[in-house]
């Protein structure tokens, strides 16, 4: 029996940095294969590489045992593969069914069995959506489904889902994990991308594993135990692995240290640093995203906010951060109030922040990286009403090697700098706030590879350790716990919580407090 | 002709070849393409429909020139603005330069000795009783043939391209997100260039007509504006038929009153009437009630990859 | 070269301004204007000459040139200060207009025995305060409203070209007196202290806007580059939501960036009014809005660039003109020359416009792109 894809040989190069060198797998029909992988090492230039959207430079695909060489992504659905994006393909202004609509040709659903179909696919998968909803209005999860319904309305043979659970609460994985498994069982091919060695445990009949662009090994999960995928994944074991490391790969680590905390006791009996009381938030569009947040951070607490899209934790992050202003409550550093701050005002307050949408808000990616470090105080490289480059650029120097970024040096642009490097420099920058009383960091280690993982979790404990208040807002609830002293939920714009990490099932009451079944 | 029949006969006159260029930039905005070039496709198609009838003799032939013509410079700037990935705004005022310097470069070698004067064009046909409405009649019951293919072409691309349909829907998509367009499969470039031409087509047809039935002879610079003041018509209709089909009315009314309001000796300068249109647009725009917006992808070439 | 312009902070560079592209674009152009020529009746021996005389041969025409360039210059390099900020001011046709009806207001209205260290500064002070003012109405709707400022100026051109006629048409405006039934429609001349002084060199009418133009674009070329405030207005231009983020006031400096750019454009109008003929008159800006607005956006960023392309294209209209007197050959000729170059030069750089036509109010922040580099993830 032809295998459902079969890849050989694959490469792909963007200018001198090979993404993928000689890939090649087999992925039967009627099973969940996983592709896993750290972020960086390739998985997503796999998946572009089957559905279209770019050309191969070397080897070649079989789809159930004809060629297959795609070149777009009309071709590839005319061939029987969709794909659920990672950020999804739909348009945002336009409601679920004028989306749909839009792909009618090719998928040849004419407009008046639209609903039929719709209908029939919410039974068989547990795939509900309401078709006049618009887009722009539904959380992440309903358009998710919605992104899945798109794909599957062109009756697949093979279907791809990108990093599809980052955004998604427990609840919801679930969910996602048995549509995959139904439509697997359909006889289709589902191929799933991730890092979450956890999720691959419990959905794929077998897996291959990426690591820097080659194939490390794989093979059917009832052959290979996850360990042996720990170790190709990230070429170490479980046991040596941080346990917030290891938290974000979605396996136990090492058991945390059980170091004597009489420092919280303390800590929590000095001034916090950061308060917020009773901040509410409303979005442009007039609901409410933060309805009378509480919270207070001391110094040298790791303080934890956990929660998917939606709850107000990025608006959290945005109103610490000066980016918007809260309609009602206050917010103080050193009880100093800055709710109407500007964002210049509280970094010269002491606020550092690493917002969550890196490229858009925390970087500048035509910018040099001595200029992204130097930018917000571009003043201490003034000279005689000039900035100098050059001092700007020796200083930039100092701080690459201090951090271990790799880069072309000081002048190199943003953009040529991977994921991680790049967040070391976003990282760098804000830690060096004159006067860093609190470091608010969302999403921090979001789509970055190991290394960088492990380095943006040390330089967050050090911060700490110097008496920083910390703030961590994060989807990646194992990280927190392995990670933070107390953690928050955010729920329908409320902090609830907080809950002790090293409690008893910390993770189910979290998972509770996430759904609302618990006050 | 009471003055109230005159205003409104010269107003639809002057919004017809507006709204039928306008109407066709609207389509292709959607798709996010931005056609600033709309007034030299209109001369040319000006300048080829005379042309075309001086040479042939015929005016049928001659308004085919016309859009052939602007179809040739819509290929064109849909090569430079979608493929070559050239500014469009750029692209779009040295077409008209172009246009307007090749248009006049013919005249002179084509059209001289009154060759391009009273030239033979399109009569009026005059619908029976329906003509004799007053005030509407005349205005809109006597068009010329080409006047009504006109107007039927405006009814066609209204309807054939409404975001109701699947068709319409696709255009507004690639002008929307051209990203997640393409992710769905639908071939974005393509449909960016067949917009274009549209506009080409349609604006060829409305220069054609000017030159053809209302003027009936090519004079240089002879759209002055009307393809500039096409594109503003879409801004203020807020990228949505109705809103167009108002704003060129709406214009065109603004121009006849220039002439018609000192002929009754209403004092008002007429730079006052020829800035009206601009700043309702610029009011229009300044989104009051931010419920249209443009296309976000307008002016924004599409790769993928990108 | 590259090194050197860097440090002087000029900002070219050969990968985005090739100028092996610029010389084939002017070549093929050039082919096609011959061809042209051939047609209206003038061969190519006759069409270079009298080109080549009516660009360099006399210090007239070399004259006339530079004066043309030095307008445009200064709208092109207003053109990109706006452009650093992110916006595309399309305006400098109707900036031009503001700035010259303000100009001339002054100009007609000071008393004859104005000294002229006073009246001509006055007199270009209130260009580039009417241009300015022109411009910060596209400036208050962009930041308050989020209303794109490439419809708005574009729109406010045609808004400015009227409001020129309204001024010399109605006697209670701008109009001078009228004598008889032949006077025509234009404003009353300036007085004679706030004509902008010639240069001085022989029979040449080169004024000493040409010192100005330059002297303007080349210190803001090095503020853009080297200040602190250049670099801010960079980040804003290429990254809002990032200036913001980094303390930076992003709606000063979209308004402070459109403002300068239409207060240069309304120099330039004061320039061109007190210009022979010194009258405000209909037409007077000549499409030179225009025109500077291509040569900025050709220029793309660097004020070198700014001042080479606004010199080619000044030139080759003087050309023109004297191709018409000379060889007969209609000035549209010219027109298509030009119009010719820009495109293919436009075609060739395959750069497509930087900005947003419609920027949506920027939102808070979603989780969005888990952003990985080319590598891939």
């Amino acid at each position: 029996m032809n295998p459902a894809l079969s890849v050989r040989g694959l490469g792909k190069r963007f200018g001198h940095v090979h993404a993928l060198g000689d890939v090649s797998l087999r992925v039967e029909a009627g099973t969940v294969h996983c592709i896993l992988g750290e972020n960086g090492a390739g998985k997503s230039t796999l998946c572009n590489l089957v559905y279209g959207g770019y050309a191969p430079d070397s080897g070649s695909m079989e789809l159930a045992g004809a060629g297959y060489a795609p070149t777009s992504p009309a071709d590839a659905l005319s061939c029987g593969v969709a794909m659920v994006h990672q950020h999804f393909s739909l348009v945002s202004t336009m409601t679920v069914r004028e989306n749909l609509l839009l792909g009618s040709r090719q998928s040849r659903v004419p407009a008046g069995e639209l609903d039929g179909r719709l209908g029939r696919l919410s039974d068989e998968y547990q795939l509900e959506v309401d078709p006049s909803a618009r887009v722009s209005d539904m959380p992440v999860g309903a358009r998710q489904k919605a992104e899945i319904v798109k794909a599957l309305l062109h009756d697949p043979k093979l279907l791809l889902l990108d990093e599809p659970t980052g955004v998604l609460d427990l609840a919801e994985i679930d969910a996602l994990i048995a549509t995959c498994q139904a439509i697997a069982a359909s006889g289709r091919a589902v191929v799933l991308v991730t890092h979450k060695l956890g999720e691959v445990a419990r959905v794929a009949d077998a897996a291959t594993v990426l690591r820097g662009g080659h194939v490390a090994g794989g093979g059917r999960l009832s052959e290979v135990s996850v360990p042996r995928l720990l170790d190709m994944m990230v070429g170490r074991e479980a046991s040596e692995l941080d346990p917030a490391l290891a938290a974000t790969l979605g396996v136990e680590g090492a058991q945390a240290a059980t170091e004597p905390e009489p420092a919280a006791q303390d800590r929590a009996a000095t001034a916090p640093v950061l308060e917020l009381r009773s901040v509410c938030v409303r979005r442009r569009d007039g609901t409410v995203a933060l309805d009378g947040a509480d919270l207070s951070v001391a110094p040298g607490e790791i303080v934890g906010v956990a929660g998917v899209e939606g709850n107000g934790q990025s608006e959290l992050v945005s109103v610490l951060s000066g980016s918007i202003r809260a309609s009602s409550g206050a917010i103080s550093v050193d009880g100093v109030d800055i709710t109407n701050a500007s964002p210049a005002r509280r970094t010269a307050l002491g606020v550092g922040v690493v917002p969550e949408d890196r490229q858009a808000e925390a970087m500048v990616s035509e910018l040099s990286v001595a200029e992204n470090l130097y930018l917000g105080r571009l003043g201490d490289f003034r000279r005689w009403g000039l900035v100098s480059r050059k001092r700007m650029e020796e200083a930039a120097a100092e701080r690459i090697a201090q951090y271990s970024i790799r880069a072309d040096g000081p002048q190199a642009p943003m953009r040529s700098l991977s994921g991680g490097n790049q967040q070391k420099v976003v990282l760098a920058r804000e830690l060096a706030v004159d006067g860093l009383r609190a470091l608010v960091a969302a999403q921090p280690t979001r789509g970055l590879d190991i290394g960088a993982v492990d380095h943006v979790h040390g330089q967050l404990r050090a911060a700490a350790q110097e008496d920083v208040a910390v703030l961590v807002v994060s989807s990646e609830i194992p990280e927190l716990l392995a990670f933070c002293d107390r953690v928050f939920v955010s729920y329908r714009g409320q902090l609830l919580g907080p809950v002790d990490p090293s409690s008893e099932d910390a993770m189910g009451t979290i998972g509770q407090l996430m759904t609302g079944t618990v006050t | 002709m009471d003055v109230l029949t005159q205003i409104v006969t010269s107003g639809v006159a002057f919004a017809l070849p507006l709204l039928v260029a306008a109407i066709g930039e609207l389509v292709s905005e959607r798709a996010g393409v931005l056609n600033l070039s709309l007034e030299g496709m209109m001369l040319t198609g000006a300048f080829a429909g005379v042309l075309g009838s001086v040479t042939t003799g015929s005016p049928v032939l001659g308004a085919l020139a016309g859009i052939l013509a602007a179809l040739v410079l819509g290929a064109a700037q849909a090569v430079l603005s979608i493929r070559l990935l050239a500014d469009q705004i750029v692209v779009g005022i040295a077409a008209n330069a172009l246009a307007l310097g090749a248009t006049t470069f013919g005249a002179r070698l084509l059209l001289a000795d009154g060759k391009g004067q009273d030239v033979a064009g399109f009569a009026d046909i005059k619908l029976p009783l329906l003509h004799s409405i007053p005030v509407l009649g005349p205005a809109l019951f006597s068009q010329t043939a080409l006047g009504w293919v006109c107007i039927a072409a405006i009814v066609a691309v209204v309807i054939v391209f409404s975001p109701r349909t699947v068709r319409g829907l696709t255009i507004d998509a690639v002008g929307e997100d051209a990203k997640s367009a393409d992710w769905t499969g639908l071939p974005v470039r393509r449909i960016r260039y067949l917009c274009v031409l549209l506009a080409a087509g349609m604006a060829g047809l409305a220069g054609a007509h000017l030159a053809l039935s209302e003027v009936r002879s090519f004079t240089d610079n002879l759209t002055a504006g009307i393809g500039y003041l096409a594109v503003v018509a879409v801004i203020a209709g807020r990228w949505r038929s109705t809103g167009v089909i108002v704003a060129s009315i709406v214009f065109g009314v603004a121009q006849a009153l220039q002439f018609a309001l000192p002929a009754v000796g209403v004092d008002v300068p007429s730079a006052l009437l020829i800035m009206l249109p601009y700043v309702f647009a610029i009011v229009a725009v300044s989104g009051f009630a931010a419920t249209s917006r443009a296309p976000t992808c307008l002016t924004r070439p599409f790769t993928r990859g990108a | 070269m590259t090194a050197l312009t860097r440090r002087l902070g000029v900002g070219w560079s050969w990968r985005r301004h090739p100028l092996p592209v610029a010389l084939a674009a002017i070549a093929a152009a050039a082919l096609v204007g011959l061809v042209l020529c051939l047609i209206a009746g003038a061969g190519p021996g006759q069409t270079i000459s009298a080109l080549v005389e009516g660009t360099v041969g006399t210090p007239f025409a070399i004259g006339t040139s530079l004066n043309a360039a030095s307008v445009l210059i200064l709208i092109a390099g207003g053109f990109t200060i706006a452009f650093r900020a992110g916006l595309v001011n399309v305006g400098g046709e109707g900036q031009l207009a503001a700035g010259g009806v303000a100009a001339a207001a002054v100009g007609t209205t000071l008393g004859a025995g104005t000294p002229a260290v006073i009246a001509l500064p006055a007199v270009l002070a209130a260009g580039a305060a009417g241009g300015a003012l022109w411009a910060a109405i596209a400036a208050y709707l962009r930041v308050r409203r989020d209303a794109s400022e490439i419809i708005t100026t574009l729109l406010l051109n045609f808004v400015g070209l009227a409001l020129i006629t309204l001024m010399v048409n109605e006697p209670s405006l701008l109009r001078q007196p009228q004598t008889s039934s032949e006077t025509l429609p234009q404003s009353s001349p300036l007085i004679d202290s706030a004509h902008i002084p010639l240069l001085g060199l022989d029979s040449s009418p080169t004024t000493v806007a040409l010192l100005l133009a330059l002297a303007v674009v080349l210190a803001l070329g090095i503020v853009l580059r080297q200040t602190a405030t250049g670099l801010r207005l960079r980040t804003v231009g290429l990254s809002p939501s990032a200036a913001s983020r980094l303390g930076m006031p992003v709606a000063r400096h979209l308004f402070v960036s459109l403002t300068t750019a239409g207060a240069l454009a309304g120099l330039a109008g004061g320039v061109l009014i007190a210009t022979s003929p010194f009258v405000l008159v209909e037409g007077f800006t000549s499409g030179y809005g225009f025109t500077g607005l291509v040569v900025g956006l050709l220029a793309r960023g660097s004020m070198l660039a700014v001042i080479a392309v606004s010199l080619l294209l000044a030139f080759l209209t003087s050309g023109g003109i004297n191709l018409q007197l000379v060889a007969g050959v209609p000035s549209s000729t010219v027109t298509i020359v030009a119009a010719l170059i820009t495109i293919f030069i436009a075609g060739a750089a395959a750069q497509g416009a930087m900005t947003n036509f419609s920027r949506r109010p920027t939102p808070a922040p979603t989780p969005g792109p888990a952003a990985s580099a080319p590598t891939g993830a």
